[in-house]
């Protein structure tokens, strides 16, 4: 298998998991086994083997810029970096859908965070945990309104 | 308490399997468990990487020692709950299963990280490092090893089990002999430089599944048959005392072993005379 082939099957199997999370509100507990479960084990198994295959072989490191674009030249490398990205950006969105859920945060609301985790990822976590924030903080002071 | 699924049934044939050895030994059960986790990302490797290492693909030995291991882990969990319940239960016994598991997680990163970096593991003398680990491997394989020692002694002095003592004396006999066949072939294998006897040092073209040298001798196949005593054994004594009535059973049982034993010898003056496995035969 080429790493080009592998990326493609890659991007395929995180998609699903995104239409998953999307049909969450209908089956959440089936999405949740398939977004938080089934594929980033599968991208973790593919990303741990690219890893244990071509590591040991790859000229760079974390260390400094330049290594790390260095690591990033050699295409299995960057190709397991990528699967990283996918795993993790999923496994961030299962959580925003999961932890939504639990808050009763409106569905619709949810979305938009989702789009930008699956295309920008931290982005994505940005915004939902602004929006929790901006909850949380209308929901203390309207509870002081009461009081008063 | 049960300590003889097996043999009182139908409990066995009801409960998951491996839902039974989590039960008889969480330990083992647990590690041998990783090690087929592991053995997805290893696949992963092997159909992505094209590396060999004596003409084979460089991640088949560590899935060979994967499945291995986690064979050897889940053989001893199921013994285990034959133990007696004052041993498996005490502090000793739950030190020296950690001991063997720590032994066999040191096996699996040396040998995964060997083919990581595409060299030996095994009878690598490239370097004083590459010696050191070898050497400090072969005492780990001896600590892991161990555990079907430790198993087999308990099992036969174990006077109160409630094991048919036919089959509880073939599970005894074949932990034991695991223990020193496997201590005998592996020590002299590892002071030989090769496994291979004559014939070209190349894994290709290997006897399938085992990937045993076809134009020479092997000494593998006398480790293989050596370290599946305590599979071989116990099989036949739970066949003996079930078709044999109990006084021939027994004598059933300690010539079965002997055979068995006589088999790993001549699989091994086999190899060590430079003739392939079974090459009577073909």
């Amino acid at each position: 298998m080429q790493p080009g082939d592998i990326f493609q099957i890659c991007n395929v199997v995180a998609m699903a998991g995104w239409l998953a999370l999307l049909a969450s509100p209908f089956l959440p507990k089936l999405a949740d086994r398939i977004a938080a479960l089934a594929i980033p084990v599968l991208l973790a198994i593919a990303y741990a083997g690219l890893i244990l295959a071509f590591w040991s072989g790859a000229e760079g490191g974390f260390d400094t810029l330049p290594n790390v674009m260095q690591l990033f030249t050699q295409p299995e490398i960057a190709l397991a970096g990528w699967v990283h990205y996918l795993a993790f950006d999923l496994l961030i969105g299962a959580w925003e859908v999961r932890t939504a859920r639990a808050e009763r945060i409106l569905f619709l609301v949810v979305i938009p965070c989702l789009a930008l985790t699956f295309l920008f990822g931290p982005a994505g976590y940005l915004a939902f945990t602004a929006l929790r924030a901006a909850r949380a903080a209308i929901s203390s002071t309207s509870q002081a309104g009461v009081a008063q | 308490m049960t300590t003889d699924a097996l043999m009182t049934q139908p409990r066995f044939f009801n409960a998951s399997l491996a839902a039974e050895l989590f039960r008889r030994q969480p330990l083992f059960a647990g590690a041998a468990l990783c090690l087929l986790v592991l053995m997805a990302p290893t696949l992963f490797a092997m159909a992505v990487d094209q590396r060999t290492f004596l003409d084979i693909n460089v991640w088949i030995k560590p899935f060979k020692f994967q499945v291995a291991l986690a064979i050897y882990l889940a053989t001893l969990a199921w013994f285990a709950g034959w133990l007696p319940a004052s041993v498996a239960a005490s502090r000793w016994h739950r030190i020296f299963s950690t001991i063997v598991v720590l032994a066999i997680t040191a096996e699996m990163i040396w040998v995964l990280g060997a083919a990581a970096l595409g060299v030996a593991s095994h009878f690598n003398d490239s370097s004083p490092l590459a010696i050191g680990l070898y050497a400090i491997m072969g005492v780990l394989a001896v600590v892991l090893t161990s555990g079907a020692l430790v198993y087999g002694v308990v099992t036969l002095r174990d006077r109160h089990s409630r094991l048919n003592p036919v089959f509880r004396l073939s599970v005894g006999i074949g932990l034991v002999a695991t223990f020193a066949l496997t201590a005998a072939v592996a020590g002299y294998m590892s002071g030989t430089g090769s496994h291979f006897v004559g014939g070209a040092h190349t894994d290709a073209g290997g006897l399938s599944p085992m990937g045993w040298a076809r134009d020479g001798g092997d000494l593998r196949v006398a480790h293989f048959f050596a370290t599946h005593a305590m599979h071989f054994i116990p099989v036949f004594g739970f066949i003996a005392s079930r078709a044999l009535p109990a006084s021939k059973s027994r004598a059933a049982v300690y010539a079965f072993a002997g055979l068995f034993v006589g088999l790993v010898g001549y699989t091994f003056v086999e190899a060590l005379s430079g003739r392939p496995f079974l090459g009577l035969l073909s």
